[in-house]
């Protein structure tokens, strides 16, 4: 009875096994050997270099600058999209009329592509709303994606729009499983729809809270999509992230050795932040 | 009778033979081939796939292109380091300064000389290495400064020469409420674009070799006047452009010059498909940017140049399609017109309307005109032009200082070569 139970789990976990191997480990194994190297990703030789492209990225202005605008995306997008999130799922649970509408509204924007969203908002910010300038004769600065100071802004305005409602959902379905009863008996012991919110809604949402931090924030290192289609990176190197600066180093400046110590770092970066950040949010979680 | 039997059966034999071996060549011709081919395209080039095909099919029907057409600036050569890893397609279309990058590798194919022949010689030293050329130039796009001929004449303007002259114009442009340059600097490759033109002019028509120098520690963006004067110009455009640039796409660029809100435009052929889109009847020239020494050429750059893979397992089919892009005159009118470039086969003219075509005549006959190959080749598009650009653009905004721009040029020499 074991083997057989053996036999299926294997037969299950196999398939699923070999897919990761190829698409996730043997890159990643290629990375790391890569990273050692300096390699053009053209010529045949591949020379060892040791740890000099991570001593060097750590020296290296332009990563460094990269490096910064991701953690402040990052930072942005996970404080904004949480905190609105979870203010548009209070707000759709609470029974407002129409709340379907509001909620397929919402959740639209994340099913279009990144580098259309990104295209969208450069139009939008380039040619659309100045014109609310010249109809109103307003002076609002509309050019976000045009100077280095504001292209950060614009960039999480359009990021947010796509995403806010996509984590809005899994907000939406931890307030629908958290027991009436424990409001009602919160009621009854003199709570206040603020005290109710922060000590019974909250606790019983961490579960929630875990997946969208964790999402959110990984997801944010990662940006790429967004920036190609809308400031390239800029302007200058304004909004380059790690990743554009992984891709322009390894593959337009033929530099594959350097760009794949790059990905190593992101690589062990993400799984860092993703791990420090489960392992502190699952602390708080509410075990019913 | 025994010789006639004989004589009947040899020459049965003969033509049964001949025969047979007709239908055998004539299988083969008609063998289906699918050729793959990696275009990477100039935003003037995209539809030309279509062109090609159906001039192919009319003559070689069993010939069949499979396209893969990407941007030239972001995508062409990431796709060719994949090609590199997997396999390269039979053919690909860039940029005759692709042909220095690759070629030293060993992958491309030698065009046969049938083929190249077709074509101008002008075009044909910077695809050559080691006296065997692996690329066939099909067209050209000129660089410089696109004017407003109408406002020149109205405002009285003459053709500038000298920076000191650009300048009156500029001044007199100010004073009188227009903008003297139309620019779109979100797009980065515009600001790496114009820096070439000024590095063209200003360094290498003086120096043909200041790319091995730089390579050799002979000079540097640091310390070399001529190229830091090459990157100050950028400041003259964006002090002089609109406010918004960094917030410009090149389409609402190039609408606001044909709406005469701006007189001149560094820029290069690619703005005359829009130019005439706008309005077909905008008048419009060329002038070389004005350089320090009053003796700046015109630029052009041999743009779609097809390279063939070294190992096709069809090379009669890719000779064919050679062919027909050599030899159909039709077809080269029609892609000219199209992407409303100059031609680079012999005999062929365009028939576009190109209001800037009598300057670029002029600039021809007095010898000012120069190829940016050279430049391209000396310092490379990918991984470096377009990185110092990001610096440049960082400089023009105030988030970095010229000399960090400078010394980011210098701190990338080892990107600035193909090889």
């Amino acid at each position: 009875m074991e083997k057989k139970m053996f036999r299926q789990y294997l037969t299950l976990v196999i398939p699923g096994l070999i897919i990761f191997t190829i698409g996730i480990i043997v890159p990643l194994t290629l990375s790391v050997r890569y990273s050692v190297t300096s390699w053009d990703g053209m010529s045949v030789e591949k020379p060892f270099v040791g740890l000099q492209n991570y001593i060097n990225l750590f020296k290296d202005k332009e990563f460094l600058d990269a490096f910064w605008f991701t953690i402040k995306f990052t930072i942005g997008n996970t404080i904004i999209q949480n905190v609105l999130a979870l203010l548009f799922a209070v707000a759709l649970d609470s029974g407002i009329r129409a709340q379907k509408i509001y909620r397929t509204a919402l959740f639209v924007p994340c099913l279009i592509s990144a580098l259309i969203v990104g295209f969208v908002w450069l139009k939008m910010f380039s040619n659309v709303l100045p014109e609310i300038n010249k109809i109103f004769g307003t002076k609002i600065n509309f050019l976000l994606f045009g100077s280095s100071e504001t292209v950060l802004g614009g960039l999480l305005i359009a990021n947010n729009w796509q995403w806010v409602g996509y984590w809005m959902l899994i907000y939406l379905a931890g307030l629908q499983s958290v027991p009436a009863d424990l409001h009602e008996a919160a009621k009854v012991d003199g709570a206040n729809a603020v005290q109710r919110f922060f000590h019974v809604t909250v606790p019983m949402l961490a579960p929630s809270i875990t997946i969208c931090v964790v999402g959110i924030t990984t997801g944010s290192l990662k940006v790429y999509d967004l920036l190609v289609s809308s400031t390239k990176g800029g302007p200058g190197r304004a909004s380059t992230s790690m990743i554009y600066q992984t891709y322009i180093t390894a593959i337009n400046g033929r530099q594959y050795g350097y760009g794949s110590a790059m990905t190593v770092t992101l690589v062990l970066m993400l799984l860092l932040v993703a791990m420090l950040q489960v392992n502190s949010l699952r602390k708080k979680e509410v075990q019913m | 009778m025994k010789k006639k039997m004989l004589c009947t059966c040899m020459a049965a034999a003969m033509a049964v033979s001949s025969l047979s071996g007709f239908a055998m060549t004539a299988s083969a011709e008609d063998e289906a081939v699918t050729l793959t081919v990696l275009a990477g395209q100039s935003t003037t080039d995209a539809g030309i796939e279509d062109m090609i095909d159906e001039a192919l099919a009319k003559v070689y029907p069993n010939i069949t292109l499979e396209w893969e057409c990407v941007d030239w600036g972001n995508d062409f050569q990431p796709k060719m380091q994949q090609y590199m890893q997997s396999g390269l397609p039979d053919i690909m279309i860039g940029k005759a300064q692709d042909v220095a990058t690759y070629a030293p590798q060993g992958i491309l194919a030698e065009i046969d000389s049938q083929y190249l022949d077709a074509g101008l010689d002008a075009a044909r030293e910077n695809v050559t290495i080691d006296g065997k050329t692996y690329g066939l130039v099909y067209n050209a796009l000129y660089q410089g400064v696109y004017y407003n001929k109408d406002m020149f004449a109205e405002n009285g303007w003459e053709i500038p020469k000298t920076i000191d002259e650009l300048q009156a114009i500029i001044d007199d442009c100010k004073a009188k409420g227009i903008t003297p340059f139309a620019s779109h600097m979100v797009d980065t490759w515009s600001i790496g674009n114009v820096t070439m033109q000024f590095m063209m002019n200003d360094v290498f028509n003086n120096d043909p070799t200041w790319g091995d120098k730089f390579r050799a520690g002979e000079v540097s963006f640091s310390t070399d006047e001529a190229a830091q004067t090459a990157y100050q110009y950028n400041k003259l455009i964006y002090d002089n452009t609109y406010e918004d640039t960094f917030s410009l796409e090149q389409t609402d660029c190039d609408a606001r010059m044909v709406l005469g809100e701006a007189a001149m435009k560094v820029s290069g052929s690619w703005s005359i498909q829009n130019f005439l889109a706008i309005d077909e009847n905008f008048n419009f020239g060329i002038f070389p940017f004005p350089n320090q020494t009053g003796d700046s050429k015109l630029i052009f750059e041999p743009n779609i140049t097809i390279m063939t893979s070294a190992s096709t397992e069809h090379q009669d089919a890719v000779n064919k399609v050679l062919e027909v892009l050599t030899t159909d005159k039709d077809l080269a009118v029609e892609i000219y017109d199209y992407t409303n470039t100059a031609a680079m086969l012999k005999d062929v003219t365009p028939t576009f309307p190109n209001p800037s075509q009598e300057d670029i005549d002029k600039y021809a006959a007095d010898g000012m005109i120069v190829d940016v190959t050279l430049g391209n080749n000396q310092l490379v598009w990918g991984g470096f032009q377009e990185e110092n650009a990001k610096d440049i653009a960082a400089w023009l905004m105030g988030d970095a200082t010229f000399e960090d721009a400078l010394a980011a040029s210098d701190g990338r020499v080892d990107a600035s070569s193909a090889s």
